[in-house]
């Protein structure tokens, strides 16, 4: 199983001070619902692609809240937008927009 | 003659109002939609966090309710609010100098998820359920076999925006720890899961239990919430979670799975609504404010006890009953 | 004769610049359309499409049919102003042709009264039907100044706001005909050539002024009419009245079966610029009146597509319940283009995408018929018992494709712009059908259902709905359903409805289960739940709020079971409904007829 967000090459703790938060605050702007995710991990259970595949939605978008892009591109293309998390979702997030929206902010993103 | 007094609804808030206003020389009515008093209370086995019979609690209770002479109306259902008193269905009033409404919460009908099968699953039950099969002193699946693996869901009804319902019901943590223990005692050799998003432990020796949960009774708690269940084989429940610590999906097939279904505000607040009253946001009803007014409607002479304001526990619902009889006997003048 | 006078100079100057802009984007278009489409409209000139095609341009672009249909007094404005405006030139062509004979310039045709040569004496039955007419098209140009000002008193709540190029043609458009009226008043007065109206206010000016300010007045007021005309003819190609002409073409190209794809082509643009912006595509929206949200509709989508200026929010803001599509008086077809254009905006190369979907087959059993429940029926258990139930009281051998966890369907990628994506979840699909030699494939999700119509060409595999598929099994005596008292309402999925056009299937079932109350909005006009996929916009509580205003208008129908056909449809109905909310299948199941 690849370790998403991990390699030897890389520092192992999230560092706030130096991660750019720029695109995660773009993406809470226009989301805001996002912020109330507590971790249930609902849609992950349910996901027809993490049920497949290493992809965990839960994780890449807190990932991502914490300013770290690195393959959250990739892990999203998993996604196939079924809409299952969206209806799991305690906290009625927008899950596919979600998606939508870090594949069309980070889709360039230190690639 | 003392004032009187119309108590809505005969729970433990209920009687413990008319008890200590009784107490004051006030003559409390207790006006009960069920045949019998002690409210939900009555259809529990064991209550938390010390494993203490209801009939412990009840008991005594019934008992100084009988003996203080206090009047009692069953099979009598609130329907509206009127003026100096209540007006209950298929005609009849009960009218006094102050009313106090106490007539609790709603249990969550876990049918609103369907995802989880309640209702049409062999083997998938609610707490509530538990706890009368506690009672009949007969606990087992639909296939009348011993369970061997059991799964407690916990916020079934609470924190969740799709049924309309952002509160926590705060008791239900402690309530699954509680039942997870003593099926535990019940069936030494069952594996016994817990699924949690959040654990919060907020009363005494409620934290205490939890970690005998796991010390003693080698409960194992799972941080994930079950997004969807389903039929197995013979009668199994097949569950799926993220176990969100480790971070990938998991399965597994238990023979029951039990729902810890939360409190919403009750049907008849609507009725209450209707005569003047606020609702909250969340369904209960919305005392005067949290603090020194939180037995206060707002409204002359309607005051607030027990879990219609908010999800309580049993000591708090108590405590309540007292508190109201204070600002009652206040008003009274008593 | 020449008829030559220098106000008609920004008229021909106007006129030749519109005819050449239109040329220019038609021609345009129909070279850049792809292969295919060029073969069917060769294929299709010389057949009886082509006389089917002028049948529909007479009584759309000039009757406006339809618009009648939806709303009288709406369809009576458009086509005063269209059929009318068509008749003056038409008639006053024959009148020029008949008085200054033939070969003579445009200019003079569309001038005639003041280039009028003829002595009248006497009644001019041309005048008097080309006033009769003129008449009719002020009619309808004060129509559409109050539907401007009041919309509502013309059966609208809201009418469509103009972007800057319209109001330019608006204005123009409307001074048109008033100043025609008041220039051939004044020609009337001097040449007495007028009917009822431009002579009778001809004889009035002629009674109050002085010969030589009316000379002057008459010819300020052929110039303001040449202006006006002038003004219409430039801006007309960038403003929303490129749909007059544009109209025509589309309704041969669509004679000729050209459609729009989920890809964008160029056909696409003899759509998007035949959109009149009537706004009729406003009211039905539920984003609009359940959310109030005012800027997404297709007339705004078009609009903005047209312009370029597209913003995603306004793409990806749509049920694509196709309510509006239904009622477009001309027939565009709005849910591809919306589609389209969010492919256009975010569809990527998929050259690996859904690898991992290679060799992944979770199904189960055995059988001719194939059940693929769909992601959403995994979520609605109760619709997957039922299915069960129904299985095995008809005896059925089913193959579960997903019961057990597998793939999408591929419809919600495509539904959000990925179409190239959506095709490789469809091939592993397809690969996956084939493996298992089914020659029915039955859906629970009408989502599902027409994808797998649409867009899988699953050769010798029949795809239907499982309402269809009930129904056959009681048509075909192996399953029957017990009649109840019991009273139900149904809602139609859009996607089942509107989209895939089943209606009766599913009420022919509930009919034998009990009694059908229909709810106000039903069949083609049915509401959408509000949780529909094609929507990335709206959040859980805009979404709860549009289901919401649906299951009170079906509980208000009184029944004690709300029935749908769709998963999602059930479960965005059951959050708020205080009567239980069934699907079809559960009726059946629920009430199967024992076998004695």
């Amino acid at each position: 199983m690849p370790q998403f967000g991990f390699s030897i090459s890389q520092p192992r703790a999230v560092n706030l001070d130096t991660n750019d938060f720029v695109p995660a605050e773009k993406l809470l702007r226009e989301l805001p619902e996002l912020q109330s995710c507590i971790a249930c991990g609902s849609c992950t259970a349910t996901c027809t692609a993490g049920n497949l595949t290493s992809f965990n939605f839960r994780k890449v978008h807190t990932l991502v809240r914490r300013g770290e892009y690195r393959e959250a591109y990739e892990q999203m293309d998993k996604c196939m937008l079924c809409g299952k998390c969206r209806l799991v979702c305690p906290r009625g997030i927008n899950t596919r927009a979600v998606v939508m929206k870090i594949k069309r902010e980070l889709g360039d993103y230190q690639r | 003659m003392g004032k009187q007094v119309v108590i809505v609804g005969g729970g433990v808030a209920g009687m413990q109002a008319a008890l200590s206003l009784k107490a004051r020389g006030a003559e409390p009515v207790i006006v009960e939609r069920g045949d019998r008093l002690g409210g939900k209370v009555a259809g529990w086995h064991k209550l938390f966090p010390t494993f203490t019979p209801v009939e412990d609690v009840l008991g005594p209770m019934l008992q100084r309710v009988q003996e203080a002479g206090i009047e009692i109306h069953t099979g009598a259902e609130v329907e509206a609010l009127v003026d100096g008193g209540v007006a209950v269905k298929g005609g009849g009033r009960f009218s006094g100098d102050a009313t106090v409404i106490c007539s609790g919460f709603d249990v969550f009908d876990a049918r609103r998820k369907e995802e989880y099968g309640y209702g049409i699953y062999d083997n998938v039950i609610t707490t509530v359920d538990l706890e009368r099969m506690f009672n009949e002193g007969h606990v087992a699946t639909v296939q009348g076999t011993a369970p061997h693996r059991v799964a407690f869901l916990h916020c079934v009804g609470s924190r969740d925006e799709k049924v309309g319902a952002h509160h926590c019901s705060k008791v239900c943590c402690i309530t699954g720890v509680k039942q997870a223990i003593e099926m535990k005692k019940l069936f030494p050799a069952a594996e016994i899961y817990n699924f949690y998003m959040d654990i919060r432990m907020f009363g005494p020796g409620y934290e205490e239990l939890y970690r005998r949960a796991q010390l003693e009774y080698n409960i194992n708690f799972v941080r994930g919430r079950i997004s969807e269940a389903s039929q197995a084989m013979g009668g199994k429940v097949q569950i799926k979670a993220e176990d969100t610590l480790i971070g990938r999906p998991l399965k597994m097939t238990v023979d029951m799975l039990v729902l810890i279904v939360g409190m919403k505000g009750g049907a008849s607040n609507a009725s209450y609504a209707a005569g003047g009253l606020v609702v909250a946001d969340n369904g209960f009803m919305q005392p005067l404010d949290p603090f020194c007014g939180n037995v206060l409607s707002g409204k002359e002479g309607i005051f607030y006890a027990g879990a219609v304001t908010a999800p309580k526990n049993i000591g708090d619902s108590l405590n309540e009953g007292s508190a109201v009889a204070d600002r009652v006997a206040e008003y009274l003048k008593l | 004769m020449n008829y030559y006078d220098h106000f008609v100079i920004p008229f021909v100057v106007g006129t030749a610049f519109m005819f050449a802009v239109i040329v220019w984007k038609w021609g345009r278009w129909l070279w850049k359309l792809p292969v295919a489409d060029k073969k069917a409209i060769v294929r299709g000139v010389f057949s009886l499409d082509t006389l089917r095609a002028i049948r529909e341009v007479v009584y759309e672009s000039l009757l406006h049919r339809k618009i009648f249909r939806v709303n009288p007094v709406l369809g009576y404005m458009h086509m005063s102003l269209a059929f009318g405006w068509f008749l003056l030139i038409a008639v006053g062509w024959i009148e020029a042709s008949v008085v200054l004979g033939t070969g003579t310039p445009l200019h003079a045709h569309v001038f005639f009264r003041y280039f009028d040569t003829a002595q009248h004496t006497g009644w001019n039955p041309f005048a008097f039907i080309m006033d009769l007419l003129l008449l009719m098209v002020l009619s309808g140009v004060a129509l559409a100044w109050f539907k401007r000002m009041r919309s509502r008193a013309l059966g609208m709540k809201r009418t469509t706001k103009h972007v800057f190029i319209d109001r330019v043609a608006l204005t123009a458009l409307w001074l048109i005909f008033p100043l025609r009226l008041v220039s051939e008043s004044f020609a009337a007065a001097i040449k007495h050539n007028g009917g009822f109206l431009t002579g009778g206010l001809g004889s009035l000016i002629a009674a109050t002024m002085d010969s030589a300010v009316i000379e002057t007045l008459n010819s300020l007021a052929w110039w303001l009419y040449s202006f006006a005309l002038a003004s219409f003819f430039v801006a007309m190609p960038f403003s929303r009245y490129m749909h007059i002409f544009t109209e025509v073409p589309l309704i041969f190209l669509r004679r000729y079966r050209l459609h729009s794809t989920a890809r964008e082509k160029s056909f696409d643009n003899f759509q998007i610029q035949a959109c009149s912006r009537c706004g009729i595509c406003i009211d039905p929206c539920q984003l609009q009146n359940v959310l109030n949200i005012n800027n997404v509709q297709s007339v705004y989508f078009l609009r903005d597509r047209r312009y370029g200026k597209l913003d995603e929010k306004v793409a990806d803001n749509c049920l694509m319940c196709g309510l509006c599509e239904s009622r477009c008086p001309v027939g565009i077809e709005l849910n591809t283009l919306r589609l389209n254009s969010r492919q256009k905006s975010i569809d990527t190369p998929a050259l690996t995408r859904y690898d991992y979907l290679q060799g992944i087959d979770r199904s189960s059993g055995n059988g001719k018929v194939g059940y693929f429940a769909g992601c959403m029926t995994l979520l609605t258990p109760t619709v997957l018992r039922s299915m069960e139930r129904i299985f095995e009281a008809a005896g059925e051998g089913v193959w579960w494709a997903d019961r057990d966890g597998g793939s999408c369907c591929g419809r919600p990628l495509k539904l959000s712009g990925e179409v190239n994506a959506a095709e490789r979840i469809m091939a592993r699909n397809k690969e996956l059908f084939a493996k298992h030699g089914i020659t029915t494939l039955v859906t629970s999700c009408p989502i599902c259902l027409k994808v797998f119509r649409e867009d899988y060409n699953l050769e010798g595999i029949e795809v239907i709905h499982h309402t269809e598929y009930i129904l056959r099994l009681v048509h075909a005596g192996r399953l029957s359903v017990e009649a109840t008292g019991q009273e139900f309402t149904y809602h139609d999925p859009c996607e089942l409805g509107r989209g895939s056009g089943i209606y009766e299937e599913p009420r022919e079932l509930i009919r034998m289960a009990g009694r059908l109350v229909e709810p106000e909005h039903n069949r083609r006009e049915a509401l959408c739940c509000g949780s529909s996929l094609a929507n990335l916009v709206i959040d859980d509580s805009q979404q709860s709020k549009i289901g919401s205003a649906v299951t009170s208008e079906l509980e208000a129908t009184g029944a004690a079971t709300i029935v749908t056909a769709c998963p999602l449809c059930k479960k965005a109905l059951a959050r708020d409904a205080s009567v239980r909310v069934a699907d079809i299948s559960q009726v059946v199941a629920e009430n199967l007829r024992v076998a004695s």
